[in-house]
């Protein structure tokens, strides 16, 4: 089987002939530090924008490399090229929004363009630009068709609130839940046109990423998410249904209260499954295991960072024999390889995917 | 006085109500420190009670902690007059190289919920700049926050350099945040540690009554 072959079947709950291995996200550092085991030239660990264009072109090229070298199954792709310094330490994307760069992961949402009805009633939404698809077209040229494409769409909640800002967006639940659904219409519309171009370009698995819990509990209430937030990202699912993709649901944090109406809107998969947050990957596949594909949960927060090679095998195997029988399960990170993970831990969690990973039948 | 009728608006997230309850009190003769210590702080314990449980959710808290806020400002002169003392003064911030806000946010509306003075440095705050802070408004308690399991390095070593001052002798350290555990709290040598905001303002009540150094989660 192909690497997308693998991914696509477990994500129809079939068994493939072995567990597909996933990486949701990498950073700079990892891919610099599991790269060093692959290649020579790579510059020392640092953000993507302090690089020279060299230094960027041989971080992608390692990218992908490390994706071939390892075995992973499935590439990640998401927007760049959308975004424009607005200082030393702030970028500001197309929609307005100013984020405050992060020396230890993603930047971090702080200036929000939108702040009330008036305000909304004087903006202009962007355009998807097809331009901002460069990961993935480059990741459907390199792997030409061996490995599924992924992609990072920021779902309604997060959309809606890095634009209008975290406690505005809190607030409105009551004060204005009118100009809350306004908010998540065009972030739909957004979305679905992005879609679009997405299927055009080759995607196979559209990932919407909308976290919306903590480690205990969701960040709004079960009947606000039902009613301000799945039903639009249900509308992202009906429609890449339609156009032949596979969807995967992420949120960090408990989902519990949240999961039958995540399983209502018809997701493929789930992600990425925090063990802290009462995510275990036994728990859910007793729950849900018949009805969605599992894609977790190698702990990225301490094992990975803290833990030893052969604490993360002796994880990846205990992974496996809690989610992987029957199929329907890819084993991936817990969330991000992010810049504290050590780089020989990532290595041996795709090399036992490998080892205890192939099912007897295959 | 009635106090569910200053209790409930608070618990509802209804400041116009709350703020309102507050007046028809003081104006039946209430004292204000009385309003704040027998309906207000127990309003906003029910309040993280309800939290904790998973009755209440962010939205919620924030609802909550503004009521409550609207409702000190009518109090606030008052209390004054009386001569009333906080609770102890709070700096908080968010460690040195991490850019989160809301968690922190909640946790110093509940602490401001529960009568604490509450100085919020926002993000990205160096060790240095907790420390300046903590001496210049006096702080009981020191509060630091982080959200990135990156960032965990940056909570030790502000831990270090406030207890290697002279007020690292006489301030609790209270540490929290999506990755930060009880344990991790103790080894890097903090006071005490709260999983979410409610938690930390019982935290906080709690260190308030106990001499430095003696307050361990």
């Amino acid at each position: 089987m192909t690497g997308k072959e693998r991914i696509l079947t477990a994500l129809s709950l079939g068994q493939p002939d072995r567990v597909p291995l996933y990486i949701h996200g990498i950073n700079e550092g990892p891919i610099i530090g599991i790269g060093r085991h692959l290649t020579d030239g790579l510059p020392e660990p640092k953000q993507f924008h302090e690089m020279d264009p060299g230094e960027k072109m041989k971080l992608l090229d390692t990218l992908f490399l490390l994706h071939e070298a390892y075995g992973v199954d499935g590439f990640t792709s998401f927007e760049i090229g959308h975004e424009v310094e607005v200082d030393a330490g702030h970028i500001k994307d197309d929609w307005g929004i100013v984020y405050a760069r992060s020396p230890h992961g993603l930047p971090v949402a702080k200036g929000h363009p939108v702040t009330s009805a008036a305000d909304l009633d004087a903006y202009r939404p962007p355009e998807p630009d097809r331009s901002h698809l460069l990961l993935l077209d480059m990741g459907r040229e390199r792997f030409g068709g061996e490995k599924a494409l992924f992609w990072l769409m920021r779902g309604t909640f997060v959309r809606s609130w890095r634009l209008i800002g975290m406690e505005n967006y809190m607030i409105n639940l009551r004060a204005d839940p009118v100009f809350l659904h306004r908010v998540a219409r065009m972030v739909e519309t957004y979305n679905l046109a992005q879609l679009d171009m997405l299927v055009a370009a080759g995607l196979d698995v559209l990932v919407v990423e909308d976290d919306i819990a903590g480690t205990a509990h969701p960040l709004i209430a079960p009947r606000h998410f039902r009613e301000f937030v799945e039903p639009y990202n249900r509308n992202l699912v009906r429609r890449a249904h339609e156009l032949g993709l596979k969807v995967v649901r992420h949120s960090d944090g408990n989902l519990w209260s949240l999961l039958d109406t995540m399983l209502e809107s018809g997701y493929d998969g789930l992600n990425p499954l925090e063990p802290q947050a009462d995510m275990g990957l036994k728990k859910v596949k007793s729950y849900c295991g018949d009805r969605i594909c599992l894609l977790g949960n190698i702990d990225c927060q301490g094992l990975l960072s803290d833990g030893t090679p052969q604490q993360v095998e002796d994880a990846v195997r205990t992974a496996i024999e809690d989610a992987g029988g029957g199929g329907g399960y890819i084993l991936c990170d817990s969330n991000s390889l992010h810049p504290g993970v050590n780089p020989e831990n990532c290595i041996a969690m795709f090399e036992a995917t490998k080892k205890y990973g192939v099912y007897p039948d295959a | 006085m009635n106090l569910s009728s200053i209790k409930q608006p608070v618990i509802d997230g209804d400041s116009k109500a709350a703020a309102s309850a507050v007046t028809e009190a003081m104006a039946a003769g209430a004292q204000a420190e009385e309003i704040l210590s027998h309906a207000l702080i127990p309003a906003m314990e029910d309040v993280g009670d309800m939290f904790a449980c998973g009755e209440y959710f962010v939205p919620e808290l924030l609802m909550a902690a503004r009521a409550m806020s609207a409702a000190v400002d009518v109090l606030r002169p008052a209390l004054l007059s009386e001569g009333y003392k906080a609770a102890g003064t709070v700096v908080i911030g968010t460690v040195h190289g991490d850019m989160h806000d809301i968690g922190k946010r909640l946790v110093s509306m509940m602490l401001e919920g529960s009568g604490f003075n509450v100085i919020d440095l926002g993000t990205d705050v160096p060790a240095g700049a907790f420390l300046a802070a903590a001496l210049e408004f006096d702080a009981s308690i020191i509060a630091l926050s982080a959200l990135l399991t990156t960032t965990l390095p940056a909570m030790e070593s502000t831990v270090s350099v406030l207890r290697a001052a002279p007020l690292g002798r006489n301030v609790h350290i209270i540490v929290g945040g999506a990755p930060v555990t009880d344990e991790f709290a103790r080894r890097i040598g903090a006071d005490g540690y709260a999983p979410d905001a409610p938690g930390a303002a019982a935290l906080a009540r709690r260190l308030s009554t106990m001499p430095v150094g003696i307050g361990k989660n």
